[in-house]
């Protein structure tokens, strides 16, 4: 563990960032271009600082000045093109550590960059007198692929009367891809931003805005804000746009802007903001850290909600009206998130990735007691018991999350998550789902902490570090004051020992530095003469994601004469723990039974055992172990633990066991727990689904009407005619789901034959028949929507005989009122949309069902229009999950190949996102399943999009990657030829002959270095023959990775590996010098990197070699190696550079690619 | 369906409409036909006496109107001065007078009555006056009341003053009404639907038969959030009419939209203390001028460089 060594911050840089200008004096919606300069104020660390490595994505440098002298500077990025183009490799596991390489080498947490400035010599050769120095930078983006977003809808009117906007996002520090800068959460730097915007558009970004003054020629008009805290570059944000303004009317100093028309849903949306704000204030005692706050709702937004300092980007579909019930909530989570963002990672910001899980953690944590003073306890319990369950679910299946990674030595050996396809070394190589789930168990772990030290405790910790940061905040940089404001896990620790005095090592130790959650089995048995619950808890840590767990655990026993809380230590060897129970069985005695809660109440016990006194058990109950528990008790237990345990997170779990104990009983007790009004609504949610599905276990001998359907009439319909619905009244909320839901459950009830049973598809119908919204004050749509899903769960598949095609007339007589009533919805929408065009949604994934059910013929072309940029994102996103499904179900080529180029051409990020989640969610084939759309071209065709097709959004490039393991698993995808040799060695006569097989332009790689920089020549291939390098191994594509990182750590001599090219700005002829420097590279698409790249390899080789790190086993595979290597020495260079040109054209307008163009040191 | 006081209504209206097409045959029409012919026969006597031996139909109707027209005016004009007077029966002298009012001279006429080409005119046929048919009695005739006088006017046949119902009992029943809402809105969406879906581009769901479930084209807008989230007019016709119906719901809801979910009772509390949401607006109107917000000022003018 080096938590120790990171008590005090080290800057991997060799200057510090103070002050940093951005100015933006040019944005054209037209032409999606930004034209701009930055400057950084920095103070060198080192004597004779000779170069600075800054960040740098996608923009197109025209000229550096250092101290207003031109200063020389190489761009380059070795992400853009992960592995080189030509090579053969397919393998994920060879892609994954070379993209862990290429991040590493631009990794500004490690110091380095894409862009590298030769600071003049004048200036270093000054001597030891450490100068402030200030790097101006000018540069533009065109068409920027990620960082900035712009939305410019297709219409006539000027881009203000279009609603044309932009706005910033990314995923992680990417505040690269729209400006150069020190692209790392730990160089924090006072700011000033300028960006000059058509009069007609505000600019809002971070900090206050200073004032705002037209151009001369009154068209324009530039926004000055200035950043006095020291902020982080990723925390930068700017969204331009032609919004209006709401000042909010509780705080003035925080304004909200939306897009045009929205201004009447802003106002409602925003109308509680006040009460977060008030709320997070009052628990952390201390006030927001900022002097302003802004909210910006745009449209294609990234993700729903994004916070930078003093401004939070969000999804302008949270928006609503005061007639919407459901997205209600759902927005006040998201400023509630957003908030609480702001004060833990925005003002207070990490040290270093791996202290990630303590922003994150504190963030989600005191949003979490934000729920629970918002929505109440039971929804924060059932939140969090949710929380719980995904993280479990994600552990058992994945593999386990892994909080506060430790590198040790940096050694990729020491990969703590070798179960991981991804490397967990960086947040871009990161999977999305990876992240959500690291986000989930981080609040959750704070969670435990808080029940170790207490609640007060814990928000004393959170107001002592942002009391640090603010003071820090407000001091001189020359303090050297500002570390203060970053947080790591050490901080963070040690703040908890001062202010609690309480050692929470080992819990760290378990869930923090540890992956995997706990599996616990536990069954018991009464032992009447003793009087004794002897209780067995066994676990499971030998399974992937598991991890053991000895402490302390809690289990509530409920007894006749009460509930009583025993603390049980979980020990290597003891299974079993004797609990001794206080009372005696004795039914006879009618008395009240107190509940946990000092509650008394009457209950008919003739259902329990007459022998044992127990009602039932709980392990576990307050969640304070990240745990799975499945627990043996009788069903009369959980069916008491229903009805009368007062935690909505034992009842939820009770109606999930009886669902194995289809009886009377269960039906009854959910029954009852449907009626009880006091009951929490999502419980009684659940029930209903539950219900429907012991009716169906319990279909030969149900009694009575279908499940629910009396309730339902009872509750919701006419007195006087039970078949008609009452008209729509959604003024008591917990109803109004309970309307929703129920028949939604009820049409997942089957008969005999398996049929959704006539009265319930009629039931529904008369629902939607005699549904009457006009006295209503909210909106039905979701209510409507609903019951489109309730006639979709009702489908069963069609009798088909023998593949007859789907017609009109052999159309069942149900299937055709269920397609009339989705027809008129859907054709209704049309000309009067519901809400987020709920109803549509609900349409297509009935008309999908249908289809995969065999009533009407399957055909992707409904939902490829509705798929199609242009409709409302949700609409979208239903349609293609519905083609994601057809195209898995009628394993259809042409509609994989429609959505992957729908990968890479749609507009929306968030679309192109969710495209690839769901095919890996609903994989078209898998990597142990044979499918004919498992091909060579796929192979390619995948690999080529997350090797260089997605180098803008790092997001989108983990989707790739999840998908291509999806498909293909790690090793080399089962469907491709086996690896042709590129050279046919003809080993007796020692000649070597190109192997004709190989397309001349996929194999032609020049080896031979056509500079005199390469050190090693090229071993004879009788020395390489001994070697057993392949580098489809695992172990050997990372020792090559490793391997080569240290090369790059090395001390670099002159002109050793790489040939250097320093581009001159401006109009000056570029020259070309050998320098110092080398470039921490990988595989990348430049001519030069693909010589580095190569000759590391040589020596990586001969360090295997030296290190005897030989690999016997893999003898047999010696035919294989060296597949791309010495191919081709006879192709011309001219053909090289070529080729070059075309991958630069292919994935990036990019200068970093385009460099070779201008190189002169490639014609040399 | 139809109700059946309408239609016999209207079966009544249209068998009278017949019957004048037809020829005369009710007794009032021959009344009044006779009368014409003479006054027909008059103007021809009249006309021969002036030297005309034919005449032109349409030039005989015209000149037998105007003397119709003619008589009529002395007669009204002669009934008008007696009732001027108070009198119900006309006079010589009111005649006289009506006469000398509409511009005749008087003293011609005794010349001309014993002018010698006189003709003489058969005596029109006697018929019978027609009788007024009797009204359709409805109901008994109120008597007067005792502070009437009785040579008062009789009262008029009840159904003159009183409603008479001629339509059916509206249905009040619950059960039908909701079935006849529903039954109407269903026809009238799916005509609508029906509509569109002709006048437009359509996609099907079968490819034997695509007119068959007709679904109006997905056609993408260019601003698509736009319609997604703003409600929809109706929607916002509906909210102000529920509004204005159920005002005192109104704090209620506003309290609870927020909670969805209320277990904390502190949370009750924390709701009523919050200005309602009526009142925002004002206080917002009345600190409008105090707010200082930079993105409220304005924007300044660029500062002019001066130049050496």
């Amino acid at each position: 563990m080096n938590r120790k060594k990171d008590k005090g911050f080290e800057s991997p840089r060799p200057f510090k960032l103070t002050h940093q200008v951005v100015c933006i004096n040019n944005i054209n919606f037209q032409r999606k271009s930004v034209i701009g300069y930055v400057e950084l104020t920095i103070f060198p660390t080192v004597v004779n600082l000779n170069r600075i490595k800054l960040n740098s994505k996608q923009c197109r440098i025209y000229r550096v000045r250092v101290n207003e002298l031109e200063a020389p500077f190489i761009y380059n990025d070795p992400t853009l093109e992960v592995c080189h183009h030509e090579s053969k490799q397919r393998n994920l596991n060879y892609f994954s550590s070379a993209y862990t390489a290429a991040v590493s080498a631009v990794d500004p947490d490690a110091g380095h960059g894409e862009l590298v400035i030769k600071v003049p010599s004048e200036l270093w050769k000054q001597g030891d007198d450490l100068k402030v120095l200030k790097v101006y930078i000018e540069f533009s983006l065109d068409q920027p692929k990620g960082g900035l977003h712009f939305v410019v809808p297709d219409v006539e009117g000027s881009m203000a009367e279009r609603g044309a906007h932009v706005f910033s996002f990314g995923y992680q520090n990417s505040t690269r891809f729209w400006f150069p800068c020190v692209d790392s959460y730990s160089e924090l730097c006072t700011w000033k931003l300028e960006f000059t915007v058509d009069a007609s558009m505000v600019a809002v970004s971070c900090g206050d805005l200073v004032e705002t003054i037209y151009t001369h020629d009154m068209r324009k008009k530039t926004f000055h804000y200035v950043l006095p805290i020291p902020t982080a570059a990723p925390n930068i944000s700017l969204a331009v746009g032609p919004f209006e303004i709401l000042v909010d009317p509780y705080m003035h100093e925080v304004t909200h802007f939306c897009l045009p028309q929205l201004l009447p849903l802003l106002k409602h949306s925003m109308s509680y903001l006040h009460e977060i704000f008030e709320f997070y204030e009052e628990i952390l005692t201390c006030r927001y850290p900022y002097s302003c706050f802004k909210t910006v709702f745009v449209d294609e937004a990234y993700v729903q909600v994004s916070s930078y300092a003093s401004m939070s980007i969000f999804s302008t579909n949270l928006l609503h009206s005061a007639m919407i019930i459901d997205q209600t909530p759902q927005t006040r989570r998201c400023l509630a998130q957003a908030l609480a963002q702001q004060f833990f990672g925005c003002f207070i910001s990490r040290m270093s990735w791996a202290d990630e899980w303590v922003l994150k953690g504190i963030s989600g944590y005191i949003y979490g007691l934000y729920l629970k003073k918002t929505f109440g306890v039971n929804e924060y319990r059932h939140w969090i018991k949710g929380e719980l369950d995904k993280i479990v679910d994600y552990e058992l299946k994945m593999g386990g999350v892994l909080l506060h990674p430790t590198f040790s030595g940096g050694k990729e050996k020491d990969n703590p998550t070798p179960h991981l396809h991804f490397s967990i070394k960086h947040p871009h190589t990161l999977s999305w789902e990876y992240y959500k789930m690291f986000q989930c168990k981080a609040h959750l772990v704070m969670r435990l902490i808080e029940n170790r030290i207490s609640m007060e405790f814990m928000l004393q910790v959170f107001n002592k570090l942002l009391s640090l940061a603010s003071t820090a905040s407000s001091q001189k940089y020359q303090s050297h004051m500002w570390s203060q404001m970053l947080l790591s896990t050490h901080a963070f620790l040690k703040s908890i020992s001062n202010v609690s005095g309480k050692d929470i090592g080992p819990l760290i130790k378990q869930w923090v530095d540890q992956s995997g959650v706990v599996k616990f089995f536990g069954s018991f048995a009464f032992n009447r003469k003793r009087n004794v619950l002897e209780l067995e808890i066994r676990q499971d840590y030998t399974s992937s994601g598991t991890q053991k767990y000895v402490g302390p655990i809690k289990v509530t026993v409920q007894e006749l004469d009460g509930s009583f809380n025993h603390t049980l230590q979980i020990e290597e060897n003891s299974l079993k723990h004797d609990i001794p129970c206080h009372s005696k069985s004795r039914r006879n005695k009618k008395k009240k039974i107190p509940l946990m809660n000092g509650e008394e109440v009457d209950m008919d016990l003739s259902a329990m055992d007459a022998d044992s006194p127990l009602l039932w058990i709980r392990i576990d109950p307050d969640m304070s172990i990240l745990r799975k528990v499945e627990f043996e008790q009788a069903d009369f237990m959980w069916q008491y633990q229903l009805r009368y345990e007062r935690d909505v997170v034992a009842q939820e779990e009770a109606i999930s066991a009886l669902e194995k104990f289809p009886t009377p009983a269960s039906r009854l007790a959910l029954t009852d727990i449907l009626e009880q009004e006091q009951c929490f609504y999502k419980v009684r949610m659940q029930a209903c689904f539950c219900l429907a599905r012991i009716a169906n276990a319990m279909v030969s001998t149900w009694q009575g009407p279908p499940a629910m359907k009396s309730l339902f009439t009872r509750m919701f319909c006419c007195k006087s005619c039970p078949n008609i619905v009452k008209t729509n009244n959604f003024i008591n909320f917990q109803s109004y789901f309970l309307q929703k839901t129920m028949p939604v459950a009820m049409a997942l009830l089957r008969d005999v034959q398996n049929l959704c049973p006539k009265d319930v598809l009629n039931f529904i119908l008369d629902l939607i028949k005699y549904n009457d919204n006009r006295k209503n004050k909210f909106s039905d749509n979701y209510y409507r929507a609903e019951l489109i899903e309730a006639l979709t769960n009702s489908l069963t598949p069609a009798i088909s005989i023998n593949n007859e095609v789907r017609t009109v007339d052999n159309l069942n007589a149900d299937v055709r009122l269920i397609l009339e009533e989705i027809t008129r919805f859907l054709n209704m929408e049309k000309l009067l949309p519901s809400f987020r065009n709920t109803i549509t949604v609900s349409c297509l994934r009935a008309i999908r069902q249908l289809q995969k059910n065999g009533h009407i013929p399957s055909d992707p072309s409904l939902f490829k229009s509705y798929a199609q940029y242009g409709h409302f994102v949700d609409v979208r996103i239903a349609a293609l999950e519905a083609l994601v499904d057809y195209t898995r179900v009628e394993r259809s080529a042409t509609e994989l190949q429609w959505l992957l180029v729908m990968v890479q051409n749609d507009p929306a990020h968030y679309v192109r996102h969710k495209i690839l989640g769901m095919l890996c969610k609903n994989p078209p084939f898998t990597k142990t399943t044979d499918s004919a759309l498992c091909n060579e071209a796929l192979v390619d065709q995948l690999w080529k999009l997350m090797n260089s097709g997605t180098s803008h959004d790092w997001r989108l490039r983990c989707d790739a990657v999840n998908l291509y393991y999806t498909l293909f698993g790690l090793t080399r995808p089962s469907c491709l030829p086996l690896p042709e040799l590129g050279l046919v060695l003809n080993l007796k006569e020692k000649k070597a002959v190109l192997n004709p097989t190989i397309k001349p332009e996929l194999g032609v790689r020049i080896f031979t270095c056509p500079h005199s920089t390469q050190l090693r020549p090229a071993p004879p291939f009788n020395t390489m023959e001994d070697e057993d390098i392949d580098m489809e191994t695992v172990h050997d594509s990372q020792a090559f990775i490793h391997h080569h990182l240290n090369l790059l750590e090395r001390p670099s001599t002159p002109g050793k590996y790489s040939l250097q090219l320093w581009l001159f700005s401006g109009k000056e002829p570029p020259s070309v010098e050998q320098t110092m420097l080398t470039m921490p590279s990988t595989p990348a698409p430049s001519f030069s990197k693909e010589t580095t790249s190569l000759s590391s390899k040589h020596s990586s080789e001969h360090s295997h070699h030296h290190h005897h790190h030989h690999h016997e086993h893999k003898k047999k595979k010696k035919k294989h190696k060296h597949k791309h290597k010495h191919k081709h020495k006879h192709e011309s260079k001219d053909k090289e550079k070529e080729r070059e040109r075309d991958n630069s054209h292919v994935y990036s307008n990019s200068p970093a690619s385009g460099r070779s163009l201008r190189s002169p040191s490639l014609s040399d | 369906m139809a109700d059946p006081a309408v239609s016999s209504g209207g079966s009544l209206t249209a068998g009278a409409r017949g019957g004048s097409s037809k020829a005369a045959s009710s007794p009032a029409e021959n009344y009044h036909l006779a009368r014409r012919r003479t006054l027909q026969v008059a103007v021809s006597a009249l006309l021969t006496e002036c030297g005309f031996e034919s005449a032109e139909k349409a030039a005989v109707e015209t000149l037998t109107e105007m003397m119709q027209s003619y008589i009529t005016e002395i007669g009204r004009c002669a009934k008008a001065y007696c009732e001027h007077t108070a009198r119900s029966i006309p006079t010589l002298p009111d005649t006289v007078v009506a006469l000398i009012e509409m511009g005749f001279n008087v003293d011609t006429l005794p010349v001309y009555a014993k002018r010698s080409q006189r003709m003489v005119i058969t005596a029109p046929p006697v018929t019978n006056s027609p009788v007024t048919p009797k009204a359709l009695s409805a109901g008994q005739k109120r008597t007067h009341p005792a502070h009437i006088p009785s040579h008062f006017p009789e009262f008029p046949d009840p159904h003159t003053y009183i409603k008479t119902p001629t339509f059916r009992e509206p249905v009040s029943d619950y059960q039908v009404v909701r079935e006849k809402a529903a039954t109407q809105r269903r026809d009238v969406e799916r005509a609508l639907t029906r509509f569109m879906a002709k006048t437009g581009e359509t996609q099907s769901l079968f490819k034997d038969d695509i007119t068959a479930f007709p679904l109006i084209a997905a056609r993408p807008s260019t601003i698509p959030y736009l319609s997604a989230l703003l409600p929809s007019e109706l929607e916002l016709q509906t909210l102000e009419e529920t509004d204005s119906s159920e005002q005192d719901d109104q704090t209620d809801s506003e309290n609870t939209t927020g909670n969805i979910i209320n277990d904390d009772p502190g949370a009750d509390k924390e709701n009523s203390m919050l200005p309602p949401s009526g009142g925002v607006p004002s206080t917002k109107a009345s600190e409008d001028n105090v707010i200082d917000n930079p993105y409220l000022r304005p924007v300044k003018k660029p500062k002019v460089r001066r130049k050496k």
